[in-house]
Formats: structure tokens, C-alpha cells, sequence
């Protein structure tokens, strides 16, 4: 045992020996979750796989204690980057402040911790809710293009999640320069099918009038045709339905005429991610400002404005779906 | 005047009166709350009543198990895990390998029978399982279905390798979204489960073993009631009705959602069966009030959802109603109130 034990430990320090020239990364993911953050891990761990680094990946399985582990490993592993994503935002401030003190460049993916302002890192990556809700707004009242009253109701995400209250809150403040868009049932369907379709069932009976859906994720929407379908109504015609996040299943939901649009939450990060850390190897400083990915927004026949300006046209779901890699 | 004074300490009764207020009051505010009407475009019947019904059947089906774990004094929180193993089972049988049928449509990989069977199959081994831990090597409850609630998730996940699988099959699909008779599927499920479950309890002697069990098992085991045997059917058979909820669940949504299916309903299950009267300490039990509970319970969420009440004070909310109907069921209220009414009888009486 011991000698194959020698044998592994031998091994082990050849590899790193060989290896020596090329970067090594640790990743704490908070887990697999859901399609948008196996996509997350997915292209970040092709980045590594791409440009030759070395990735030591961890798998948190949505536990706070796994990850200050992972990170005090990869603290004592040596690692020349740390790329974290915290499960929750809060109690980081320990942990990250021994990264810190090791002088490990540390990289925020996705969800901030609270302490970010207390911490040094080198860049940071996540979405931006607020003008995701913007564009959902935004895309309805083009498309509708109209004076008249429009109903709208919304599906909120889980409530106190950061997703959630930034794109209401987006939503909300759009509609605020476009008085005729009446939000006239605002409640949360906690980011699943199951619940969307419930409580759309509910608006469905409460408000006969209901011109279009509003859904702070796919998920929802996918849940809430259903439930237009089963009040006699057709989705995508009768009701507009707008979702959120950009899902393989809402892009088939608007292929085949049952949805109108999806706003991109973009969850590959590899390639901006790449790019920053050679910015850094090649001397340059690192940023404090979070960067957004790239996103858009895709419908059912595209070309609909949903930046302020009036430049940014959404793409036709169709033309791209067979690209879609989430 | 017995009867009466009998009938208003009942707690069943007291179940029914809370679920007929939530509902007068939600009459009050809102008359067309009660409307019901048939569906041109469906056929279906269509009304806010007939969601409280079709939605309450997941609980009200795990809570018909769940009232007999409790009966014998346990509790079984891995109820929830189970419907997301059966959902996860059965989208794995309907798809398979998403890699080599990246497009959800109307087909199934495996037979129909596959689909349905396995999880079923699946989760009436883990049933039996729990039954084994409790009733062989005398585990707590708790702690032995605790192992699935946590277990089961993952067994969930790596079934369809942590992805959410959709289909469109239709046979699948209409479990949850089907009508027969103008009913949505889930309510005809229900009516034939909590039938069945009924008739077994009632009309054998089993639900007598299960209540003497419950009060005390060594003294039953001393008449030559076999304890072990009747909590492993009991935990057997809950594990069977998690996976009919998990089908109907996923089949709702034509989709398995291990994170977030089944989340939490152990305790609308339980809740479900002490609002309907059966009490935590074990004993006696009523399947009657445990589908009531299970309505009270879906009223209050349908109510909500109805009424637009903000999505922050929503736990509030069901809390209040929640506590109110208990503290109406808890003893000493209900002794007072029947003594209350049987005074104003007698003074009543004697005034006449």
C-alpha cells in the first residue's frame, strides 16, 4: 500500500513537474442546479480545456462548507487563480480574506457575495437583472406598440432572490414611462414549472382580460402555457408570453408558436473569462467593475427593438435554435 | 343532545366549518370565485373550486399514507424526496438518453407500462425501505426516512444526470393534464386512491391494527398483533402513494424537476392529516379529515394566488389562517365551545 501510495505521490509530482508552464485554476461551482448553470460550468471548464490550463474543479452540491473547503485547498494546492461562484451571499468574509492573504487573484462568477466591497479580486462576472427586466418590458411594449391598455400579469421569481426583485424591479420601470401597461397581478411562481402553472391558473380566473405574461424565467412560462391551454386559450396569440434566461426548452416553446420571446441570461463565461486572465498574465491590472456577458433577446419573428434606443433588434428564435448549447 | 355536544367536539367537524369559512369569505370578497362552468374549447369543467381540488391531489393522495404513519405515531419526511424519484424515473424511461433524442415530442422511448411501473416500483421499495428500518431495527421515524429525504434527491439527480428532461408524450401527459368525465385526471386519481385506501382501512381490520399499534405496540404485540409487520406495510404503502403524486406531479409539468419537485410537501402532508384531526401522538385517525385538510390547504394557496396578495406576505398569511383553524381544533377550545352550546341549550330548555 505504501509503496503504491510512493508511486501515486511520484506520479503526481511529475505531472505538476510537466505542467509547471501552464496555468492552474481552481473552480468552486455552488453545483448542478439547473440546465442554465450546467451550462455555466460547462464553458468555463472548456476554457480551461481549450487554452491548456489546468482546471481543479469543485463541486459544492449546494453546500457553503464544501466550498470554504474547495477554497482553502486551493489556497494550500497553490493555485494561480480562483474562480468562485458562493451558493449564498452571505458569510464569505473569512475565507476570502485568507485568499487575499495567500495572493491568489480571485475571480467572481455569477452571484456576488455581500462582501465583495471588503475583498480584493480581479474581476467579476454576473448578469444584469435589472436590465434584463428592463428588455422583457421594454420588448413588450414594442411589440404591442400601442396607446391603448395592455393587462399585463407577472411571474415573479423566488422572492429575495437577487434574480427576482431586479428584473420586477426593471419591469416595473419601464412600464412606469408607459402608463397604459397595466400590471394587474404580480406574484411569485418561485422559478419553477409547477408553480408558474399554478398560480397562472389562478390569474387565468381572476382577471378574464389578460393581454400578456410577463415571466421572470423560462421555466414559468413553459409552466403557465399549460395552464393557457387549459383555459381554452391559445399561448403565444391570445396571450403574449415573455420569458426570461434564454432555455433550449423556450426556444422549442417559440419554434412551435406556443411563446413570443425569451431575454438572455447568458451563462457562458469561458471566453470572457479567458480573455481577462490573459490580460492579467500579461501584466495588465485587474477590474472592479462587475462586466456583463453579451445577451439578447429572441422571439418568434425578431426585429423588435429592447435597448432604450431603439438599436438592439431582437433575433428570430428559428434562425439560431440549432446553435443553442443550453 | 348528546350527539350534538359529541358532534361539535369532533374535530373532522371543526375542519369542515374552517374550510366552509375560508371559502364564505372568499365568496364574500369575490362572488365569481364560485363560478363554475364547462370549457368550450376543452370540455372540461372549469372553475376555481375544481383547481382547489385538482391541485390538493398530490397531498392529499401522500397524506392518505401519511395519516397512517402518524396513526402509528411516526412521521415519514421523505415523502417529497419520492415524488421527485418518481418523476425522475419516469422521464428517464420516456426519454432515456437526451444526447440521442435531443427533441422533447410526442414518443416514448421505453413501453408506456415501463415508464409508469418503474417509479412506481422504485418507490415502494424505498418505502419499504423505511418500513424496514423502523419496524425491524426500531429506527425513529425521523431519523430513518430523513436518510431518503436527503438520498433520494441525489438518487433523482443522477437518474437523469442532474438535467431537467421534458416530454411530450401524450399518454404521460395526460395523468396530470387529461380529463375524464370532465374532470381533470388528478381529481379521478385521487377519488379511486382515497377510495381504495378507505375501504382497506375500514372495511378490514387493518386500520383497527394500525390505531392499536399506534396507542401500544407492546401491548398488541402481547394480543399477537405482529407491530413490525404492520409499520412496514404502512411505510410500504406511503412510499407507493409519493410515486402516484410524483407521476401526477411531473406529468403536470411534462417535465422532472428534481430540485424543486416535491419540495416541502412532507409537511403539507402532515399538516394536511393533524388539521383533519388525527393527532401526532398516534392512535385513533380520520382519512375523511386528512383530504380536508388537504382542501383547507389548497384553498388557502388558491386564495393567494386569486386575491393577488403580495408575494412577501404570502407565508404570513397562510401562517395566520394556518393558526387560526388549529387553535379552533386544539382541545381546550373545542371542549369550551361545545359546553358553551350545550349550556345555551339547557337554559334554552328550561326557558321553554
Amino acid at each position: 500500500m505504501k509503496k503504491f501510495l510512493a508511486l501515486v505521490l511520484a506520479a503526481m509530482m511529475l505531472l505538476s513537474a510537466t505542467s509547471a508552464m501552464a496555468l492552474t485554476i481552481g473552480f468552486s461551482q455552488v453545483g448542478q442546479e439547473s440546465d442554465w448553470r450546467t451550462a455555466n460550468t460547462d464553458s468555463l471548464l472548456a476554457m480551461a480545456e481549450k487554452e491548456g490550463w489546468d482546471m481543479v474543479y469543485d463541486d459544492a452540491q449546494q453546500k457553503q462548507e464544501n466550498q470554504v473547503k474547495a477554497l482553502r485547498n486551493f489556497i494550500t494546492q497553490g493555485v494561480d487563480y480562483i474562480l468562485f461562484t458562493g451558493v449564498v451571499t452571505t458569510g464569505w468574509e473569512e475565507v476570502l480574506k485568507e485568499v487575499n492573504e495567500a495572493e491568489v487573484p480571485l475571480i467572481l462568477i455569477d452571484r456576488m457575495p455581500d462582501c465583495m466591497e471588503q475583498i480584493d479580486y480581479v474581476g467579476a462576472f454576473g448578469g444584469d437583472f435589472v436590465e434584463e427586466g428592463r428588455r422583457m418590458a421594454r420588448w413588450t411594449v414594442n411589440y404591442f406598440n400601442t396607446t391603448e391598455d395592455v393587462n399585463v400579469v407577472i411571474l415573479e421569481g423566488t422572492t429575495g432572490a437577487a434574480a427576482a426583485t431586479d428584473r420586477t424591479a426593471g419591469i416595473n420601470e419601464v412600464f412606469a414611462n408607459h402608463p397604459n401597461f397595466k400590471v394587474i397581478a404580480s406574484q411569485t411562481g418561485n422559478f419553477t414549472r409547477a408553480e408558474g402553472q399554478a398560480v397562472m391558473e389562478s390569474f387565468l380566473k381572476a382577471h378574464a382580460d389578460i393581454d400578456v405574461l410577463l415571466a421572470e424565467n423560462d421555466d414559468m412560462a413553459l409552466g403557465a402555457i399549460d395552464a393557457i391551454k387549459a383555459a381554452g386559450k391559445v399561448p403565444g396569440k391570445d396571450i403574449i408570453i415573455v420569458g426570461c434566461d434564454s432555455v433550449k426548452a423556450a426556444f422549442d416553446a417559440i419554434v412551435a408558436g406556443e411563446m413570443n420571446a425569451t431575454i438572455e441570461c447568458n451563462p457562458l463565461y469561458g471566453d470572457a473569462v479567458a480573455e481577462l486572465i490573459k490580460k492579467l498574465e500579461a501584466g495588465e491590472e485587474g477590474t472592479r467593475t462587475l462586466l456583463h456577458p453579451v445577451e439578447g433577446v429572441f422571439c418568434m419573428d425578431g426585429g423588435i427593438a429592447y435597448d432604450e434606443a431603439g438599436e438592439l433588434l431582437s433575433v428570430k428564435a428559428a434562425d439560431v435554435i440549432a446553435d443553442r448549447k443550453y | 343532545m348528546k350527539s350534538k355536544e359529541s358532534f361539535l367536539k369532533n374535530k373532522l367537524t371543526w375542519a369542515i366549518i374552517a374550510e366552509l369559512l375560508i371559502l364564505l369569505v372568499a365568496g364574500i370578497l369575490r362572488p365569481e370565485f364560485f363560478s363554475l362552468e364547462i370549457n368550450p374549447t376543452t370540455g372540461m369543467l372549469y372553475g376555481s373550486l375544481v383547481d382547489i381540488i385538482n391541485r390538493s391531489a398530490e397531498i392529499t393522495i401522500i397524506a392518505m399514507g401519511m395519516t397512517l404513519v402518524i396513526a402509528l405515531g411516526g412521521t415519514d419526511i421523505s415523502v417529497g424526496a419520492l415524488v421527485a424519484v418518481a418523476g425522475a424515473f419516469a422521464l428517464k424511461f420516456l426519454r432515456w438518453d437526451v444526447t440521442l433524442y435531443p427533441t422533447p415530442g410526442d414518443y416514448t422511448i421505453y413501453p408506456f407500462i415501463i415508464v409508469i411501473a418503474v417509479p412506481l416500483i422504485i418507490c415502494t421499495l424505498m418505502g419499504l425501505f423505511n418500513g424496514l428500518l423502523i419496524g425491524k431495527l426500531k429506527l425513529q421515524p425521523i431519523i430513518a426516512t430523513l436518510i431518503l429525504m436527503v438520498a433520494g434527491r441525489g438518487i433523482a439527480q443522477i437518474a437523469t444526470n442532474g438535467k431537467q428532461f421534458t416530454t411530450g408524450y401524450t399518454p404521460y401527459r395526460f395523468i396530470g393534464q387529461g380529463s375524464f368525465l370532465g374532470l381533470p385526471f388528478p381529481i379521478i386519481i385521487t377519488i379511486v386512491v382515497c377510495a381504495a385506501m378507505m375501504i382497506f382501512v375500514r372495511k378490514t381490520a387493518f386500520g383497527t391494527f394500525v390505531e392499536s399499534v399506534g396507542v401500544n405496540p407492546s401491548a398488541s404485540r402481547v394480543t399477537g398483533l405482529k407491530s413490525s409487520r404492520i409499520i412496514i406495510i404502512v411505510y410500504t404503502l406511503t412510499g407507493l402513494l409519493s410515486g402516484i403524486a410524483g407521476l401526477i406531479y411531473s406529468s403536470r409539468i411534462a417535465s422532472c424537476d428534481s430540485n424543486n419537485a416535491g419540495v416541502n410537501y412532507e409537511m403539507d402532508a402532515i399538516l394536511a392529516v393533524v388539521l383533519g384531526g388525527t393527532s401526532m401522538t398516534g392512535g385513533k385517525f380520520s382519512m375523511t379529515g386528512t383530504i380536508i385538510g388537504s382542501l383547507i390547504i389548497r384553498t388557502i394557496t388558491t386564495l393567494v394566488y386569486y386575491f393577488g396578495i403580495t408575494s412577501e406576505s404570502i407565508m404570513a398569511f397562510k401562517a395566520a389562517i394556518i393558526l387560526v383553524v388549529i387553535v379552533i381544533q386544539s382541545e381546550p377550545v373545542r371542549k369550551k365551545l361545545a359546553t358553551m352550546q350545550a349550556r345555551k341549550q339547557k337554559v334554552g330548555e328550561l326557558r321553554g
